[in-house]
């Protein structure tokens, strides 16, 4: 029987990333450390360099040298990425799509897990096997192709959501963090006239916050970055997100990389944003999440 | 806090269903092509380009939207795109709604896009690689399967194909007799650029024969310049720079695929040998080192700059050479394979990008306008002139650079290999042996012709050997 | 299952009633058309409607792994599949774990080097292979100045040797979802209590004994987590060599193959099929892959997991 009980686990859970460091053997550790993370920095920022530095040349210099360091500050590849790619409608598009199939998915999701991860529906094991199976579903693009056609979603908003209301990781990573929520929560909450869906809505989802935020995270990310499905389901271009805005600067021969590369700077940022503001939670979020598997 | 969760989540989900209900509310309505007429631009007149007086009177007009979709490639999208303008200027109850894809993406939103009715004129490439007679087993190519599903529409009788040259309609828009494309272009793929400074500097003629290329390259060598460059790193450049090779030893490329497949002829046969042994000499002495690591769309760039002597690809490059130095003095000439100069005076190449109509398409008087429109002789040759194409109609002038170039070839075009060649179920990769040069080091893992000859034919004959 | 505590009679179905949307989405989105999958995978179908459909049975799979010399290169394909896996599990676990350990010291700049490590995720496949291909430019690229100028050395980067080329998309499978890893990782160590870590060096224990002893086992859940999702995501990348390579004879994996079959694009521009069914089978072949290794490993590791944790 494990020595750490799930309320060591829980205020575990909830300790903050910045450990005060162990004072005595670290120096020479420290340095140690330090290095081997500069060298892991350097592998990763190199590439991203890259970007950057691809984004800042004007067009002619990029094919004289695609790799030499850009002489000047060069920002009109932002405004014209900017414009020509129909920037603020093809964002607002994928905003609303990221955001709203986000929180149906979330909702939805929860209320999947909760019950799985307490065994309060009958085959729970087995339904939580049918979950991770997902993981491993061969694609089957064409069989949805003629779904979606049939229920008369094509070229819709809606349809093209449809997609993102399953995510089988997220269902897994909520179940393991649910599991280690204590019981007794229920037993009281359930003792004081609590009904199931007031239960799960303001006392487990409150509790979940760190798990519900990892999932949010890569969840979104992968709405956000999504560009066969729009290609195939979203034909009029007031509903492309900022993916599809992209296909502007690709040839068939050649691509117009710098501004490519500016343009792709810019989509980054809202993702990016999303993960530097719920950093924090999923750190101790995906802890008990993972600490069932 | 509890309650404040609550209300702004439920805000956010009503606002984002209510913003996507509304969205779908007019995605439903679009597919049966009843639209209020879009804001027209002010009625510019297109400089010298009016419609014929023959369209029918504008009475009776309803709204129409119509859609058209071609892949990415920018002078055809920004040529397109002006036409559209043009269109729409003569056309005010037609809006053309007009997508593009990457050309990877091409036959995946072909087939959805038709099989979903959602798209009026589509962008194809010339039919090719129809299964032939004597290729048993083969699975029919896209286009065969569309035309059998009854996704293309008939285009046989209207007057606008007669616009363009027989061959043209015949070879790459006819299927069973009936016409279902008409194909804008062609392209050739087995010539090579040369820099025309670089040769006179250096004193060397233009090579007319396999020996006088050889020659040639090594005085470039010799005054360090390089003698070729190609776009490796794409990988398929790097073999279509060699179908010229192909070219010079077989001219009739389709009876070339028949003999393979019916045993007549073999990649290791002696004659053949000779094939792969060019093909290592250009891929290991000609091109330059390094050439693995070019970008297909750097390559241009790359022999612009002057660096190198010659650059074999096919046409559609002629831009990009232009853009990347317009002072620059190059030329067009067939890659000289053989060792005979007759030999060397085809050009190979396909047919690019062509129209076709969706055959369930509710816009059909629109769509074949729109047609008809494109194929007349002036919008055509500005179309041509834009991208670069060989013309398929026979009044239209080759008024490009690149069409000057290879004017004098003309009359000897022909449709290359690759728009032939079908694998038998069950050949190994290797059976594709117009592909070879790129097998080769540095680019591939061969380094011995004859090896490599027999291990194509050994993989041909794989699949040969489990027909029936 | 256990005692359902909020209610009784008609209540008793509200969880089940509640978790039917996402069960439902589920079914329809996702399970009901790989069943479709594997029906095809048994027929003739192109996926263009209106062309006939016919049964044809087990055929698709005896061409995929028995008929000629194509098999050759299908069978090919599956082992480089798992080379792939192999490779890119084993070291992208053992990096991010290291990492995770070394972020979880409380250094100074944690939070930088965080962000930064799963920056790559946050970038999206395309974007990875479009910065690659350019740090990998063989002629005056970052890093052919040092390998090949500086040191000489003869690499060709993807545009090179096959071998090579598969070699670099594996590097850059790792850079890109390191991230990942890490921060599941860094959420195992945290519910390893302080205490643990002072006791042992009370005991006298050295770093590498205080790793073995208390962290490591304390952190096979997230272990088994991990080593799940890493096994089964290299199994079905494609993407990156579709960005990287392209369709390149001697580098296929299975996901890419699966997907070039089915929509046409397998010769590379000398004419292609509509496949659906023959793609089908493809894929039913990599699930029943990914199917055997999932299952076994999770098997294996919960295993683990109940002998070491209880």
């Amino acid at each position: 029987m494990s020595t750490i009980t799930s309320d060591e686990v829980q205020s575990a859970a909830t300790t903050t990333v910045e450990k005060p460091s162990r004072k005595r053997k670290i120096n020479w550790w420290r340095i140690l450390s330090y290095l081997v993370l500069l060298i892991f920095a350097i592998v990763y920022l190199g590439p991203l360099f890259m970007l950057v530095n691809t984004s800042l040349k004007t067009t002619p210099d990029f094919f004289k040298n695609a790799t030499s360091l850009a002489t000047s500050l060069n920002f009109d590849n932002f405004v014209e990425a900017w414009e020509k790619a129909s920037f603020p409608r093809l964002l607002l598009n994928s905003v609303i799509y990221t955001a709203v199939s986000t929180t149906l998915y979330i909702i939805t999701a929860i209320f999947v897990a909760f019950p799985l991860a307490r065994g309060l529906v009958r085959g729970h094991k087995f339904l939580y096997t049918l979950f991770v199976i997902a993981l491993f579903l061969p694609a089957a693009l064409i069989p949805q192709f003629q779904l979606i056609l049939n229920l008369g979603l094509y070229n819709n908003p809606v349809g093209y959501m449809l997609f993102f209301l399953v995510n089988p990781i997220g269902i897994i990573i909520l179940v393991g963090y649910i599991r280690t929520l204590p019981r007794e929560l229920d037993e009281s909450a359930a003792m004081d006239g609590c009904g199931y869906f007031r239960f799960v809505w303001q006392i487990i989802i409150p509790l979940s916050r760190p798990a519900i935020a990892t999932v949010i995270v890569l969840h979104a990310i992968g709405i956000w970055n999504e560009l066969i499905l729009p290609t195939i389901y979203l034909t009029s271009e007031e509903y492309f997100p900022i993916t599809r805005g992209l296909i502007v600067f690709q040839g068939v021969y050649g691509s117009d990389w710098p501004t490519l590369a500016a343009a792709v700077m810019m989509i980054t940022v809202p993702m990016l944003i999303l993960f530097l503001f719920l950093q924090r939670h999923m750190i101790s979020g995906l802890t008990a999440g993972a600490v069932k598997g | 806090m509890n309650k404040t969760r609550w209300l702004i989540v439920t805000i956010f989900v009503v606002f984002g269903l209510l913003l996507v209900a509304c969205a779908s509310g007019t995605a439903t309505e679009a597919p049966p092509a009843e639209q209020p007429p879009a804001e027209q631009p002010p009625a510019e007149e297109p400089p010298a380009e009016e419609p014929p007086a023959e369209e029918p009177p504008a009475e009776d007009m309803e709204a129409v939207t119509l859609r058209v979709l071609t892949w990415q490639n920018p002078p055809t999208v920004e040529f397109v795109e002006a036409f559209n303008e043009k269109f729409e200027a003569a056309h005010p109850n037609i809006t053309v709604d007009y997508s593009v894809v990457n050309a990877n993406d091409i036959q995946t939103v072909t087939q959805t896009r038709l099989t979903a009715n959602d798209i009026d004129v589509i962008a194809m490439f010339g039919f090719a690689n129809a299964a032939q007679p004597f290729m048993s087993e083969v699975e029919p190519q896209a286009w065969q399967q569309l035309v059998q599903a009854g996704l293309l529409m008939d285009l046989t009788g209207q007057p606008f194909v007669d616009n363009y040259d027989e061959a043209t309609i015949r070879d790459a828009g006819t299927v069973d007799g009936k016409v279902y494309q008409v194909n804008l272009g062609r392209v050739s793929y087995s010539g090579t650029y040369y820099n025309k400074d670089l040769f006179a500097e250096y004193g060397v003629e233009v090579p007319t024969t396999w020996d006088e290329l050889v020659a040639a390259c090594e005085t470039f060598k010799e005054n360090d310049i390089e003698c070729m460059t190609n776009g490796g790193a794409d990988g398929w450049p790097i073999f279509v720079g060699a179908y010229g090779l192909l070219g010079a030893l077989y001219p009739d490329q389709a009876a070339m695929v028949e003999g393979l497949w019916t045993g007549e002829l073999k990649w290791d046969d002696p004659e053949t040998l000779e094939l792969w042994e060019k093909y290592q000499v250009y891929a290991q002495e000609m091109l330059e080192p390094g050439t693995s690591g070019i970008a297909g769309d750097a390559a241009p760039g790359r022999f612009a700059s002057g660096a190198v002597a010659m650059f074999p690809n096919g046409v559609w490059y002629a831009g990009a050479i232009e853009d990347s130095e317009p002072d620059f003095e190059w030329g067009y000439i067939p890659f000289p394979g053989s060792d005979n100069a007759e030999d060397n005076q085809y050009l190979f190449g396909k047919y690019d990008m062509g129209w076709a109509i969706a055959a369930n398409t509710p816009n059909e008087e629109a769509a074949l306008l729109y047609l008809s429109e494109f194929s007349e002789p002036d919008n055509y040759q500005e179309f041509v002139n834009a991208v670069g194409f060989i013309p398929t109609q026979p009044g239209a002038t080759l008024d490009t650079q690149v069409g000057q170039e290879v004017a004098p070839y003309l009359e000897n075009f022909l449709v290359g290999f690759e728009q032939f060649w079908s694998a038998p179920k069950g050949a190994g990769q290797w059976a594709n042996g117009s592909q070879g040069a790129a097998w080769f080091q540095p680019f591939g893992e061969w380094d011995d012709a004859a090896a490599l000859a027999q291990q194509s034919q050994a993989d041909l004959q794989a699949g040969l050997d489990t027909l029936e | 299952m256990t005692q359902y505590l909020f209610g009784t009679s008609w209540k008793r179905w509200l969880p089940f009633l509640f978790l039917l949307p996402g069960l439902l989405a589920y079914f329809i989105i996702a399970l009901g058309p790989s069943l479709a999958t594997s029906v095809f995978s048994l027929t003739d179908v192109s996926g263009i409607p209106g062309i006939p459909i016919n049964w044809i049975g087990f055929e698709n799979y005896d061409e995929f792994l028995l008929r000629g010399l194509a098999s050759r290169d299908n069978l090919a394909a599956i082992t480089r599949t798992l080379i792939f896996m192999f490779f890119v599990t084993t070291i992208q676990f053992t990096l991010g774990l290291v990492v995770a350990l070394l972020l979880n010291q409380g250094l100074k700049g944690t939070r930088y080097f965080r962000v930064l490590f799963f920056m790559p995720v946050i970038l999206g496949v395309t974007i990875q292979g479009l910065i690659w291909t350019l740090f990998l430019y063989p002629l005056g690229g970052p890093v052919a100045s040092i390998t090949n100028d500086f040191l000489g050395l003869n690499l060709g980067f993807l545009g090179g040797p096959p071998r090579e080329a598969f070699a670099w998309v594996i590097v850059v499978q790792i850079w890109a979802n390191m991230g990942i890893t890490m921060v599941i990782f860094l959420a195992g160590l945290q519910t390893v209590p302080e205490e643990l870590y002072e006791v042992a060096e009370i005991d006298g224990a050295n770093t590498w004994e205080i790793f073995r002893n208390v962290t490591w086992p304390l952190i096979t859940p997230v272990v088994n987590t991990n080593l799940i999702l890493n096994i089964i995501g290299s199994l079905q990348a494609w993407q990156l060599f579709l960005v990287l390579t392209g369709y390149k004879a001697g580098t296929q994996v299975m996901g890419y193959l699966v997907y070039a079959e089915g929509f046409g694009q397998t010769s590379g521009g000398a004419g292609a099929s509509f496949r659906q069914g023959y793609a089908a089978a493809a894929s039913m072949v990599l699930f029943v892959i990914v199917l055997v290794l999932g299952l076994s490993t999770q098997f294996l590791v919960q295993r683990r997991e109940r002998r070491l944790l209880g």
